[in-house]
């Protein structure tokens, strides 16, 4: 039975990325090819001067910025785990002031505007308690409002966790936290990591919204240099490809982790 | 069968919609944020001074005239890539915005003021260009442009809103926030008990605003400018200048202020 | 083993799941209970366990009351091995780990011990050559034997089975229950919740019969199997012996 043509569109195991062969080489350069001469074509019905001069004299900018997201986004992935991962206990504790506590933190950050949260935070909150630094009042909003989402994965992760596996924990006497540190979060960690990355993605994409605040972030470098040159697409293209080279390595960490942690093999 | 009829006959009245006439339609940008000058009325239809302007200029050329709402740092991109004909939107003619855009003769003057911190020690602009003094400024304005290039010793913070800038000074984050005259000067008003303004013009020159256009159509730059020597003679100006700023006019007369509406 | 159980009552959502059972055993040292599905044996083993508590009554096991605050009870579960039906291992943990991870963790031997000690057992228990794999990769009935090595492991004064044959293939109950079998022959005490009376008649010295909440017969595997003297039982017998 000799194979079809189309075969070699073909792949056999869905559960694991394609194997690295020519054949999924060829796709892949073909897609690519497809999706670039796409944007080639639509770039070029484009009535558009590039003047790329204007911008990459800023170009110390846009590196400023880029670092300054980075610190930030990095801080902001640290506390806002600490944050989902304490607020997840919240909501699993016996204790029901934190159980409250908990929900009304996940409710609150996931029902309004990150835009709205990050206004009120600064200029009524944080002004309140005499907190004056736009940076560190950014990390501690992003993280809150990250924190949220990242409590409910963790929660929905741990909830996931059959009950069996907890009465074995508990049959052998291991203590509450050494529950959770030794078999309910390793357990966890493996599930949730998918939308735990697609998380951090966001959080990074999200603090360019720290720009409303005047936060020198990326974004906002960007868009002062826009402002500067009049060059529009000049300015958000390499914004646009800036953030892909952060988030790029996150995603494919995880796929790296997801693998490792893959208790199967 | 008639459904599909109907169906058809929808979409092709959507897609005429979109197309008809689009040769003579003249299609022109500006932000309305900036009452009088661009705003909308109660009904959410675009009005202002700049929107009267628009439709005159629109009967002298004898075309419909379409308004769009576009952010203020979007209006030059459109303007570039063909999505609007040309920006009436208090925007004041720089050097930088002319080598991408051209300006037609100005129509007005405007200078830029300063919303001060209450507490704040500053006095004058030239207190602001020092070490420690913060301002706000609104996002691709000429008080942003203004403050990069004369104040270079001061911290710049940049937002999208006015709103936020005027926050900033109320709050004593920022010692300032540069922008036009009759901004400042309805924000002083609003926030009497937290901030004080400099109205006094301080700049080398007057900011001039105009019409902008792409390049490369010398016909309707033409026709722009002889439309605004006719409206400046039939006395079309001070018509606007009455329909909508009689009261400021008088409190900076009061004042002795220079009023920046004047052409 | 001496077991003594006082009107030990246990509802669930307003029903007596164990109804005011009393029991005197003075020296046992494999129990054996047996009855229909939803007659509360689970409910009884994990009572005897330390993982649920009861809401009248006291268990007694060797003269000691089985504690009913939450500290206390860890360590008295600390002092059991305990067996369930299935999902006993951790997926995330090698098989070795799932037997060192107690032995470390809650009974803080040092790890170079503990392994040597979970080696020994996974030799005894013929699985050395999977001691690397995760349970994933172990067949039922191998998965079951960690679990009774890790059990075992931690020296506990008893063991509870809870029917640790039922969600296995017909091939591999045997392997599972001889090493049961071997450890009673060991003298360590035992009780095991079971469908296989068979089973239960040659390792038991004493059987219980439990339904609907109470002990219904209680007596020697000749009493409860050969002379069975409650309706009850003998048509539950009648029903499980029929094939
Ligand atoms: N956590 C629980 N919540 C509510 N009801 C429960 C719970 N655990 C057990 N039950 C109920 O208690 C009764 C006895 O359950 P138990 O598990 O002790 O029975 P069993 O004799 O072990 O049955 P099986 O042979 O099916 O395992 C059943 O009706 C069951 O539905
Ligand atoms: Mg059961």
């Amino acid at each position: 039975m000799g194979k079809h043509w189309y075969h070699c569109f073909l792949r056999e195991n869905t559960r694991e990325a394609p194997p690295r062969c020519p054949a999924s080489l060829l796709n892949a350069l073909l897609v690519g090819g497809v999706l670039l001469t796409l944007f080639a074509f639509a770039f070029s019905r484009l009535e558009y001067d590039f003047h790329w001069h204007g911008v990459w004299a800023y170009r110390s900018k846009f590196l400023q910025g880029l670092g300054m997201t980075l610190v930030i986004s990095f801080f902001s992935l640290f506390v806002s785990f600490i944050l989902g991962l304490l607020f997840a206990l919240g909501q699993k504790s016996r204790i029901l002031p934190l159980y409250f506590l908990s929900r009304y933190y996940v409710e609150i950050i996931r029902g309004t505007p990150l835009l709205v949260q990050i206004l009120v935070f600064f200029y009524v909150i944080a002004n309140a308690f005499h907190v004056h630094n736009r940076y560190v009042t950014g990390v501690m909003i992003l993280s809150l409002f990250a924190g949220a989402y990242i409590s409910e994965i963790i929660r929905a992760g741990i909830d996931s966790i059959g009950q069996t596996q907890w009465e074995t924990g508990r049959s052998l006497g291991l203590t509450r936290f050494q529950l959770y540190r030794f078999i309910i979060f390793p357990q966890v960690f493996k599930r949730i990591l998918p939308p735990l990355a697609g998380q951090l993605v966001s959080l990074i994409k999200d603090s360019s919204l720290l720009s409303i605040i005047s936060v020198s972030e990326f974004t906002l470098n960007a868009q002062e240099v826009n402002a500067y040159t009049y060059s529009t697409l000049e300015s958000y293209i390499p914004l646009a490809l800036g953030y892909l080279v952060i988030t790029y390595p996150i995603s494919h960490w995880s796929k790296k982790l997801e693998k490792t942690f893959a208790y199967e093999t | 069968m008639k459904k599909i009829l109907f169906w058809i006959g929808l979409s092709g009245l959507f897609f005429s919609g979109c197309l008809s006439g689009e040769k003579d339609v003249l299609r022109v940008g500006m932000e309305l944020a900036y009452p009088p000058f661009e705003m909308t009325d109660t009904n959410g239809t675009p009005a202002g001074i700049s929107v009267d302007m628009a439709y005159e200029l629109g009967e002298y050329l004898g075309r419909p005239v379409q308004i769009s709402n576009i952010s203020f740092d979007g209006l030059i991109p459109s303007l570039k890539t063909g999505k609007i004909d040309m920006i009436i939107s208090s925007m004041t003619i720089t050097e930088e915005r002319s080598r991408s855009v051209t300006f037609s003769n100005p129509y007005s003057k405007a200078y830029l003021a300063l919303l001060l911190n209450r507490d704040s020690p500053v006095e004058s602009v030239e207190d602001l260009n020092k070490k420690g003094r913060v301002i706000a400024v609104k996002k691709g304005t000429t008080g942003h442009l203004y403050a990069r290039e004369k104040l270079p010793s001061a911290r710049i913070n940049v937002f999208d809103k006015e709103s936020a800038c005027v926050l900033e000074v109320v709050q004593g984050k920022a010692d300032a926030f540069i922008y036009d005259q009759m901004t400042i000067f309805t924000q002083w008003q609003k926030n009497i008990k937290t901030t004080r303004a400099v109205l006094e013009p301080f700049q080398d020159d007057f900011e001039y605003w105009g019409i902008a256009m792409r390049k490369g159509d010398p016909k309707l730059h033409g026709q722009v400018n002889a439309f605004l020597l006719e409206f400046k003679k039939s006395g079309g100006f001070e018509r606007l200048a009455e329909k909508y700023l009689s009261k400021e006019k008088e409190i900076f007369e009061s004042l002795g202020i220079p009023f920046f509406f004047s052409p | 083993m001496r077991l003594s159980i006082r009107q030990l009552t246990k509802y669930f959502e307003g029903k007596a799941v164990l109804d005011d059972i009393s029991l005197e055993l003075s020296d046992v040292h494999s129990l054996a209970v047996i009855g229909p599905s939803g007659g509360g044996k689970s409910t009884l083993l994990r009572i005897i366990a330390g993982l649920l508590v009861p809401e009248t009554g006291k268990v007694a096991i060797n003269g000691r009351e089985i504690p009913v605050e939450e500290e206390y009870l860890r360590r008295y579960r600390m002092t059991i091995g305990m067996v369930f039906q299935s999902y006993n291992l951790f997926p995330h943990l090698t098989a070795l780990e799932n037997i060192v991870l107690p032995l470390q963790r809650v009974h803080h031997m040092g790890r170079e011990e503990a392994l040597s000690q979970s080696g020994r057992l996974l030799h005894r228990f013929g699985l050395s050559a999977h001691g690397h794999k995760k349970p994933a990769l172990l067949s039922g009935g191998q998965k079951q034997r960690i679990a009774i090595a890790r059990a075992v492991a931690i020296r506990p004064s008893f063991l509870l089975f809870d029917e640790p044959t039922s969600a296995l293939d017909p091939e591999y109950t045997s392997e599972v229950l001889d090493v049961i079998e071997e450890l009673r022959e060991e003298r360590k005490d035992l009780i095991l919740v079971t469908h296989e009376m068979g089973f239960a008649k040659s390792v038991a010295d004493h059987v219980l019969f439990l339904d609907e909440g109470k002990i219904v017969s209680s007596g020697t595997p000749s009493e409860i199997f050969e002379n069975p003297a409650e309706k009850r039982l003998r048509v539950f017998l009648d029903k499980v012996l029929k094939y």
